[in-house]
């Protein structure tokens, strides 16, 4: 809930939402919209019939891709495997940029040193050399992580760290006066957190945190490393011992991208959620 | 003969057991985590938990290699996944292969289940398995450099190394041309090696290096054959391989082809980890008799129809 100022100024300034009644009306928007989408589509479509690509090589090659049958030795393989690969990396990374944003919000200075510390270090060095590091490195000093493992923890850590900073400016950007307003009432911390200030967090930290979370779906590739079956490495594999690059790619890409969208769907649901009183205060 | 190495279990096998065990795990990840904070305790050891998890989730193998493959009923192999014909995924989405026939006949022999792995090469070769694989059957090169950090029991085929150009290349007629030429090899090959005049067998003469300059492009071995099929010199004059991937790719991509005499004789050998010669031993007793009961030859026939086995040894 947001706390209204009695004359709440701030929910003026948080009206002017772009369906604000002072915007011009938009004839046919989404008609529009859908329109370009489709000569889009059929453009993209007509530049792939120029490759002379064999759709027969791709269905045939499509269960092993979307990973529908598992791989030789009985695990999950293709899209299945990334999307378990992203699913899990996006808890673990949740809970890790969920404990160094508090840490970088803490007054105590050790809790800010480690959070600051981690967060600098995960983004300032290369995924696909903390990959390795974690695989080949923590061997030597007596952790033998297994492929996956290796994965999932430098995934999670990784985007952890830039996560970390998308919620810190979520919370940030919650007004201080909301927290303040709440004490007055007498609310209990926990629930400031959890009905003041979070949901308005969320609202903010969404959008970025989904664009993250499509960004991570690719980087799971980076676990073909280690070798993964994942959806890229099937396709790589495919496409080196056969030579059909084009085929292979394409249809990797276009996996890539339909679990990208659906991804986009429910940030986008997730955004309407959280956003819905803003939106309600933007009415006339 | 498999069950006479049974019957002495490795001598050398315990220190390395106690070192890697399970126990020093979590003392190794519960140290590393806990000097943060003294407020934001609970988090820390939510953080802690976690991490605990990820690891001792992981499998953990422990001891020497004969030892553990005794023990588990499974030899773990590794190879390159885009190798053909040595090693690739095939139509039905299985390994196959020379190579990969090769470990199956050799697990078959030792009575143990085969488990492939397929991680990048460059994994691979800097050794340090660390008890994640038993053996690496994968067209390797002994190498000197490698022999620093890998064991090489057994030789198990041998095929020369050559020059292949497009078939439009009219320049380049042996490799005493390629001096200043962009020439493609597999990243960490033996092949990089060779152009870059530093390849040491160890108990064959270095081969002869008549040319100077020579701008090595590694990279993924097929992704060279195609570079070098769009034309002579658009992306790549040449490439270094081994005479049988370079067939292999002069029939998928029709537009190559191979120039000079062999360049030299390689032998391909059969990968261990450093520091267990009862698996060594296991290992080289093991293909001599592949090689001497006709099993090698028939694998070779196969893929290649003529024998590259003979003078593995």
């Amino acid at each position: 809930m947001a706390i209204e100022a009695p004359h709440g100024a701030s929910a003026h300034e948080l009206a002017a939402a772009p369906t604000g009644e002072r915007d011009p009306p938009r004839r046919y928007f989404r008609e529009k919209v859908w329109l370009t989408w489709a000569v889009l589509v059929v453009l993209l479509c007509g530049g792939c019939y120029e490759l002379h690509l064999d759709f027969t090589y791709v269905a045939l090659k499509l269960p092993f891709l979307l990973g529908i049958r598992l791989s030789p030795d009985g695990f999950i393989q293709g899209a299945v495997l990334t999307v378990f690969v992203t699913g899990v990396s996006m808890f673990f990374a949740l809970s890790v940029a969920l404990l160094t944003a508090l840490g970088r919000l803490s007054k105590n200075p050790l809790a800010f040193a480690v959070a600051t510390f981690y967060a600098s270090l995960f983004r300032g060095t290369p995924l696909m050399v903390q990959v390795l590091i974690i695989y080949l490195a923590l061997p030597q000093i007596g952790i033998v992580l297994g492929a996956l493992s290796s994965g999932l923890i430098a995934l999670s850590l990784n985007y952890g760290a830039y996560l970390a900073e998308t919620i810190r400016s979520g919370i940030m950007a919650v007004p201080a006066g909301q927290r303040e307003a709440a004490m007055a009432l007498g609310l209990p911390r926990w629930v400031i957190a959890w009905k003041v200030t979070g949901p308005q967090a969320l609202r903010l930290i969404i959008p970025p945190a989904g664009a993250l979370f499509v960004s991570m779906l690719k980087d799971s590739s980076l676990v073909s490393l280690m070798g993964l079956w994942e959806l890229n490495f099937l396709a790589q594999s495919y496409a080196r011992s056969t030579y059909r690059y084009m085929e292979m790619l394409i249809a990797a890409a276009l996996i890539y991208w339909l679990l990208s969208i659906v991804f986009e769907l429910i940030q986008f649901r997730l955004e309407r959620r959280f956003g819905r009183g803003v939106a309600a205060l933007g009415r006339p | 003969m498999w069950l006479e190495v049974y019957r002495s279990p490795g001598i050398g096998a315990m220190p390395i057991a106690h070192k890697h065990s399970p126990t020093g795990n979590q003392c190794v990840a519960g140290r590393l985590v806990k000097p943060a904070g003294v407020e934001s305790n609970t988090a820390v050891n939510i953080l802690t938990i976690l991490l605990l998890l990820v690891v001792c989730s992981a499998p953990v193998r422990a001891g020497a290699t004969l030892d553990r493959v005794k023990h588990s009923g499974i030899v773990n192999d590794v190879l390159f996944n885009s190798y053909p014909p040595f090693s690739f995924i095939d139509a039905d989405n299985q390994l196959a292969g020379f190579d990969v026939d090769v470990a199956r006949a050799f697990a078959a022999r030792l009575g143990v289940a085969l488990k492939l792995a397929t991680p990048g090469w460059e994994t691979i070769v800097s050794g340090r398995w660390q008890g994640r694989w038993d053996i690496c059957i994968c067209s390797m090169s002994p190498t000197d450099e490698r022999a620093k950090v890998l064991s090489f029991p057994v030789r198990y085929y041998s095929s020369p190394a050559v020059l292949t150009v497009h078939q439009n290349e009219t320049y380049i007629k042996s490799i005493a041309d390629i001096s200043g030429k962009r020439v493609g090899v597999g990243v960490g090959s033996s092949y990089e090696n060779y152009l870059n005049k530093a390849l040491v067998i160890p108990g064959v003469a270095p081969p002869a290096y008549p040319f100077h300059d020579v701008i090595a492009i590694p990279g993924d071995e097929t992704v060279n054959f195609r570079n070098l099929a769009l034309g002579p010199g658009v992306r790549l004059d040449a490439i270094v391989s081994d005479l049988a991937t370079a067939r292999a790719s002069i029939a998928a991509l029709h537009t190559l082809k191979i120039v000079g005499p062999v360049l030299y004789a390689e032998p391909n050998v059969v990968v261990t980890e450093k520091g267990d010669p009862e698996w060594d031993l296991t290992v080289s007793r093991t293909f001599d008799a592949m090689r001497a009961d006709g099993t090698l030859a028939g694998i070779s026939k196969k893929w290649f129809g003529q024998d590259i086995t003979l003078d593995g040894h």
